[in-house]
């Protein structure tokens, strides 16, 4: 590691150690506005948010599979939230080539690990919860004990071994995918609604990865931020893009929710 | 049934109506909440505010009364 990566990551260690604030929110004393209220108060304002909301946030537990242009803005917004536990799994290292798109990746990060340069980010940003990098490759057994798992993949192959995984775990999902000016957004409980096998029974003949296809930046942001919010209704129980995806087409501006229906014989969740 | 209280004098927007908010998320449909607001932009926000979210509210001198819907 460089020196001048050393001294990046010492003085953004010791800058998230200065902010750290006592975990315990302190709602209960009738006329003190604590940190904890004041660090969510433009979402605990929303009538759609509450304390027992936020609580619930706060009690869970959500990975994060890929730390790339998806994955930054997902952890990133899901951080700021307040979701107790955050884990980050990547088993790349950051590129030049990342940083137009992977926002949570700065240019001393090159040859990081992507798990710990986001983790180092994230708890920069909210030191008051739990982050956990994982610098391996997806496995089955990681959804285990998660209330939601985040799909910020980049392949089909990958996104039906996420997809396979959370509905035998019975894990909620937020699936995604963005190539080129588009992408697509899909909310999942396993065994109640539609799974992306469901949506998608097999992989498109012509099927690109963004490393083929390239991707704008700011394509890739909305898309991953569309992610969060529906990762933030599922954990709060509000209605979410079940049963549906959101077909996003950024170069005409076009959004287009497409309905989908459970598959009785579908071979990842029929018996979810 | 007992009132409720809440001083919100020493707060600011939009912290006065987070703070609100919250106390009445914590109580009963029917529970009154007297809140003690500061002159100006409290006083003309927080039963504005409340009012919108479906309660009933009533306003007396520098108290909002805020019956939870």
């Amino acid at each position: 590691m460089s020196s001048d990566r050393r001294a990046f990551f010492r003085t953004l260690a010791s800058a998230a150690r200065d902010v750290a604030q006592p975990a315990a929110p302190d709602v209960e004393a009738p006329d003190a506005v604590g940190p904890w209220l004041d660090r969510y108060s433009r979402q605990l304002v929303l009538p759609e948010w509450s304390e027992a909301a936020q609580r619930t946030l706060a009690a869970a537990s959500v990975l994060v599979v890929g730390a790339g242009a998806l994955g930054s803005p997902v952890a990133t917004y899901l951080a700021g939230a307040g979701v107790g536990r955050l884990g980050i799994v990547d088993d790349g290292d950051v590129e030049l080539s990342n940083l137009h798109r992977q926002h949570l990746h700065f240019t001393p990060d090159l040859g990081v690990p992507k798990a710990r340069s986001a983790v180092a980010k994230l708890a920069y940003l909210n030191p008051e919860i739990v982050i956990e990098p994982y610098q391996a490759a997806f496995g089955a057994a990681m959804v285990e004990g998660h209330d939601l798992v985040v799909d910020c993949t980049d392949s089909f192959t990958a996104r039906y071994a996420v997809n396979a995984a959370c509905c035998a775990a019975r894990v909620p999902l937020v699936e995604a995918g963005v190539v080129g000016m588009s992408g697509l957004v899909m909310a999942i409980r396993p065994g109640e609604t539609a799974c992306y096998r469901c949506a998608f029974p097999a992989p498109p003949a012509d099927a690109a990865s963004c490393a083929e296809a390239g991707v704008l930046g700011p394509a890739a942001g909305v898309v991953g931020s569309l992610q969060a919010l529906e990762a933030l209704k599922l954990l709060a129980g509000l209605p979410a893009l079940t049963d549906a995806f959101l077909q996003v087409d950024l170069a005409g501006l076009d959004f287009l929710r497409v309905a989908v229906r459970r598959r009785p014989q579908c071979p990842d969740c029929s018996a979810a | 049934m007992a009132v409720r209280t809440l001083d919100i004098t020493a707060l600011t927007c939009p912290m006065t109506w987070v703070r609100t908010k919250l106390e009445l998320e914590r109580m009963a449909p029917g529970e009154a909440l007297e809140v003690r607001c500061a002159e100006g932009e409290a006083l003309e926000n927080v039963p504005r505010s409340a009012a919108a979210a479906g309660h009933e509210v009533r306003v007396s001198g520098p108290i909002v009364r805020i019956v939870r819907r």
